[in-house]
């Protein structure tokens, strides 16, 4: 069965990132020298192609763009500075589009207004509740501090209902990215319609997606090891306060003030530490442009960069502010950290750079499953 | 005839020669035959010191014969027998040997070599006894030129000549001047105008009291031979004039191929299917439109139409890339939002500026779509109804390896250039001939590339092969200098090997006549005989190997000297 074009996806694509991409002749360096490129998965070059020629239906199947970590060796050696690390960086954001059915993902990488106007109103709900909600339900301001001298966090924003938030907003996230994953599932996996997996391979292939997530085995792969380190901490990072917050506030917002080497403490420092490094690296990269992965940033790479730095100083000011007994500093740090905090999980996490967190693995996991599948009997 | 007194000089071409054969031995082994006064070896016979040698030897050892064994005499016959005539004896009492390529390149066994390096230089030593002192000669040249062909490169050649106030005759068979290049809208690839190109030159050309201009005008078999040529030129179909000639300069062009007999194109069949002359026509109108009188939305060219591919021909013609491209510029100005898929099979980029006029090309948004002659040509159909295109081209995309439909609403055929249908004619009136692509033989492909093996004729543009303006325009040119000195200098030196028909043993079958390939053969009725023109006859031999009476002598290829050479290479023994 032949493909019918679609030369308008070169309009589409060219949204998601860089757009010349006839300087690729095909001479398959790229795919050559590709560290993570491999039998049955081979790309960036066959990607490059239907890229150029407007082949949807393929792209939009294939999961090699996710099995790409960037690693900027196949834009090092290509004659032709076709830049083929960045259209794969182009095409795991069209996938990202493409993947979410809400259609905001679309939205936030080809629409910077889209993008602010959402993040706008989303931090004008959480200072509203702040200021308005809150209060109603008889928690106030206070500037009266502890016996320790630590700011009362919890007379104003009670870890019981910011859980309950987190919860709730994390169920939200939950739903819309695992829908995603579904959908992705559903592409990749099934709608080329040539081959299916068995139940039991399924199962049997799982334990490749939780180590794929915990270790990300894939990177380390790729030339540069400092990099992978650096991504690692702010990975963990992330991670670690994702599961503080999320799970264990009451543990973690307290309003007592702990001894140095408290896990509570320690911990806290140490996903701080891990997120700074890893934005520090990455910003520095960004500017400096040395690193081919950073050489090309989409406006919604620099954002989220943005983003999660403000997250992070807003999050060490409240701790400060709070255990030297800054009562309004802390209150202040505090609905900005959520005024910002709230938008970028709900942009990020579902719709863009952060869903390729759960991507990633995922598509290793159906890269394994693929390569276990059997030709599917016709109907015929 | 004088006792001949030979000189033989064996030749090392640095390691050429003496790696594979033994030159000394080969010097002493023939330097006892009878007749030879000295055999001498040297490192490089060609050089000037090498050359020096054989003059001093001439002059000391009063030789009249010399034989060098070395390279081709393609290659340095001419050295050697300009040497002998610096040193008074007869350039053609020279013989060469090649005991390079015949020998030392094409043998492994150093002994076996050099053996046979000693037969060839004895085969020479023995055809050179019979060798004859020639005489050069040389005819007339007319000062005027008869052009055929109107296009560029006729009317550059016509133009040059006429410059030096010398009389052009410009044959055009179309009832207009301009060729092809009048027929195109802009050039790559500086995107210039071609009617701004041609049409001053028209006007010059029409304008010009030394070019005498023939419209609707097909050539007659030409007579006579390079200086002094003439034929009757047939006007409008009546009217008949007789003009004269020194020189000839073919530039009949080529004409674009029919891609009717491709099946797969459907050209004819499926509307707006163009080729790229049909599609210049719309460029030139200023509007590129379906037949429906739409903008196309998507425009597909297809390469290669005709050429590459064995079933149709198997050359490139060279410019339908660079024009392709051309195209993508063209479309993307009228049409800044159709898509434009370029179809091809390989990008030829040449040409001075070619390369960069694709790179900068490719920057237009285009889409490349690549198919292989081999497997299969695209396949075009007419949409249907729900498809929201007129066209539908079918092809296995090389590139992607996946099999792709490309929705278009025009499809423009770069079709091939390939040789008129009356080229046959044109060849045989003028004694020239056609290579198995029909394109005009020229006399060496590198070195002499706008000659032809019949002196006084030249061939320049599209019909000596597919070439584009400017490599048309610098043959016209130097056919126009090549003419020029030979008008200078007032006369042309002939060839000197002819044949010569004996009278009284001819009887008259004209087998000759029939056989030369150069018409150089004619039978006298009042002298019951065949002659042969002198000036027309290129030495070939082919009819003094035909002659069933034996009445042909072929000057410098004489029976006796052509079975001496034999004897030499067959008999082992020196002594004869
Ligand atoms: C679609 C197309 C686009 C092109 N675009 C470009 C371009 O952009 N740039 C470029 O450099 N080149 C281009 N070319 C190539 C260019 O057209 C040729 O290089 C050029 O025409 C060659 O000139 P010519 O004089 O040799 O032959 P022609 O232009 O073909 O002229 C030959 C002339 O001889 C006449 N003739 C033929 N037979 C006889 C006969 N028996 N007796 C008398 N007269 C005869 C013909 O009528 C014609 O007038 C293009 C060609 C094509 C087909
Ligand atoms: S992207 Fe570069 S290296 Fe890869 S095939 Fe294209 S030209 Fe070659
Ligand atoms: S960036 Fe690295 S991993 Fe990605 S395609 Fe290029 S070489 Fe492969
Ligand atoms: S110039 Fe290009 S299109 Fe024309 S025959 Fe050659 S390869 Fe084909
Ligand atoms: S072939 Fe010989 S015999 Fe016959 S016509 Fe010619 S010269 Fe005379
Ligand atoms: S030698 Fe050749 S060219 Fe001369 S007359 Fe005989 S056949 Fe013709």
């Amino acid at each position: 069965m032949s493909v019918r074009l679609q030369p308008e996806l070169r309009n589409q694509l060219i949204q998601f990132g860089i757009g010349d991409w006839n300087a690729c002749y095909h001479c398959g360096t790229c795919t050559a020298i590709c560290p993570l490129s491999e039998k049955g998965f081979l790309f960036p070059r066959n990607k490059i192609r239907l890229m150029q020629m407007g082949v949807k239906d393929e792209l939009e199947t294939s999961v090699e763009p996710w099995l790409c970590y960037y690693c900027g060796d196949c834009t090092k050696s290509c004659p032709r500075d076709a830049n083929p690390g960045e259209l794969m960086m182009s095409l795991r954001r069209y996938l990202t589009s493409k993947y979410d059915w809400t259609g905001l993902s679309r939205k936030f990488y080809t629409s910077g207004v889209w993008e602010l106007g959402f993040i706008l109103v989303f931090a004008a709900l959480v200072v509203i509740a702040f200021l308005f909600l809150l209060p109603a339900y008889g928690f106030k301001f206070t500037t009266e501090l502890t016996a320790q001298g630590g700011v009362q966090v919890n007379a104003f924003a009670p870890w019981e209902y910011i859980e309950i938030f987190d919860w709730s907003m994390a169920a939200v996230v939950a739903l819309l990215l695992i829908s995603n994953i579904l959908r992705m599932y559903y592409k990749i996996i099934w709608k080329d319609g040539k081959t299916t997996v068995s139940i039991w391979t399924h199962i049997r292939e799982f334990w490749l997606l939780i180590y794929n997530f915990v270790v990300q085995p894939r990177f380390s792969k790729c030339e540069d090891k400092n990099y992978w380190l650096s991504h690692w901490f702010l990975m963990s990072g992330y991670t670690i306060m994702f599961i503080v917050i999320v799970v264990y506030l009451e543990w973690f917002q307290t309003d007592e003030i702990l001894p140095f080497w408290h896990p509570q403490r320690t911990l806290g420092y140490y996903a701080t530490f891990g997120l700074l490094f890893g934005l520090f690296v990455a910003i520095i990269g960004r500017i400096r442009k040395k690193r081919i992965k950073f050489q090309f940033s989409h406006v919604s790479d620099w954002l989220f960069l943005i983003m999660l730095t403000l997250t992070v100083i807003t999050g060490i000011l409240i701790h400060i502010f709070r255990i030297n007994g800054m009562a309004w500093a802390t209150y202040i740090s505090y609905i900005a950290h959520m005024a910002i905090l709230v938008p970028m999980i709900l942009i990020e996490v579902p719709f863009s750079k952060w869903s390729h967190l759960a991507y990633r693995p995922f598509a290793v996991y159906f890269q394994q499953l693929k390569k276990h599948a059997v030709p599917r009997k016709s109907n015929q | 005839m004088e006792e001949p007194r030979i000189g033989v000089y064996i030749c090392w071409c640095g390691t050429n020669i003496a790696k594979m054969v033994d030159v000394e031995a080969v010097a002493s082994e023939v330097s006892s035959m009878p007749h030879v006064v000295l055999a001498k070896n040297y490192k490089y016979m060609c050089s000037d010191p090498g050359q020096e040698l054989i003059i001093k030897d001439i002059k000391v050892h009063n030789l009249n014969r010399v034989i060098v064994a070395a390279c081709s005499p393609r290659i340095h016959e001419l050295t050697f027998r300009t040497a002998c005539e610096k040193a008074g004896i007869n350039p053609y009492l020279f013989e060469m040997a090649n005991i390079r390529e015949q020998d030392s390149w094409v043998h492994t066994d150093r002994s076996e070599a050099t053996k046979k390096a000693i037969d060839l230089v004895i085969a020479a030593i023995r055809r050179v006894r019979f060798h004859e002192a020639l005489e050069k000669r040389s005819v007339s040249v007319n000062p005027a030129t008869l052009v055929i062909g109107g296009g560029i490169a006729g009317m550059t050649a016509s133009l040059e000549i006429a410059a030096s106030g010398k009389q052009v005759y410009l044959v055009e068979k179309a009832d207009h001047l301009g060729g092809m290049v009048a027929q195109l809208d802009l050039t790559f690839p500086h995107l210039s105008s071609a009617q701004q190109i041609i049409h001053p030159l028209i006007q010059r050309v029409k304008n010009n009291p030394n070019i005498k201009v023939f419209l609707n005008t097909q050539i007659q078999q030409v007579h006579g031979y390079i200086g002094n040529f003439n034929t009757t030129i047939l006007q409008n179909g009546n009217e008949s004039v007789e003009i004269e000639f020194g020189n000839i300069i073919a530039a009949v062009g080529l004409k674009p191929f029919d891609p009717v007999v491709i099946p797969e194109y459907g050209y004819k069949k499926i509307p707006d299917v163009v080729t790229s002359v049909e599609f210049e026509q719309m460029l030139l109108s200023g509007l590129i439109q379906t037949s429906e009188g739409k903008d196309p939305r998507n425009v597909a060219i297809i390469h290669c139409v005709g050429s590459r591919n064995k079933k149709f021909h198997e050359y490139c013609s060279r410019v339908c890339c660079m024009t392709a491209l051309k195209y993508v510029h063209q479309i993307r100005a009228a049409l800044p939002d159709a898509n434009i898929f370029e179809v091809y099979a390989d990008m030829r980029a040449y040409g001075k500026g070619h390369e960069e006029f694709y790179a900068h090309t490719t920057h237009k948004q285009i889409i490349f779509l690549m198919f292989d002659q081999q497997t299969g040509l695209p396949r075009i159909r007419k949409a249907g109804a729900a498809d929201k295109c007129n066209i539908i081209i079918e092809m296995d995309e090389l590139l992607s390896g996946i099999s792709i439909e490309v929705p278009v609403d025009m499809v423009v055929l770069m079709t091939n250039m390939e040789a008129h249908d009356d080229v046959k004619e044109v060849v045989r009136s003028i004694g020239v001939s056609l290579c198995g692509n029909q394109f005009f033989i020229e006399k060496h492909p590198k070195l002499d590339p706008v000659a032809t093996t019949t002196g006084g004729v030249y061939i320049v543009g599209g019909c000596q092969g597919p070439k584009d303006i400017p490599d048309s325009v610098s043959q016209a040119r130097a056919a126009a200098a090549r003419i020029l000195a030979t008008i200078a200098q007032e006369s042309v030196p002939v060839e000197v090997t002819t044949a010569q028909v004996n009278e009284l043993l001819c009887c008259g079958c004209q087998t000759c006549v029939r056989v030369c390939p150069y018409s150089a053969v004619s039978y006298d009725e009042s002298k019951k005989s065949s002659v042969v023109n002198e000036v027309l006859c290129k030495g070939c031999g082919t009819c003094g190997a035909a002659c069933p009476a034996g009445a042909i002598k072929c000057k410098h290829f004489t029976d006796s000297q052509i079975l001496a050479e034999i004897e030499g290479i067959m008999s082992l023994s020196y002594k004869y």
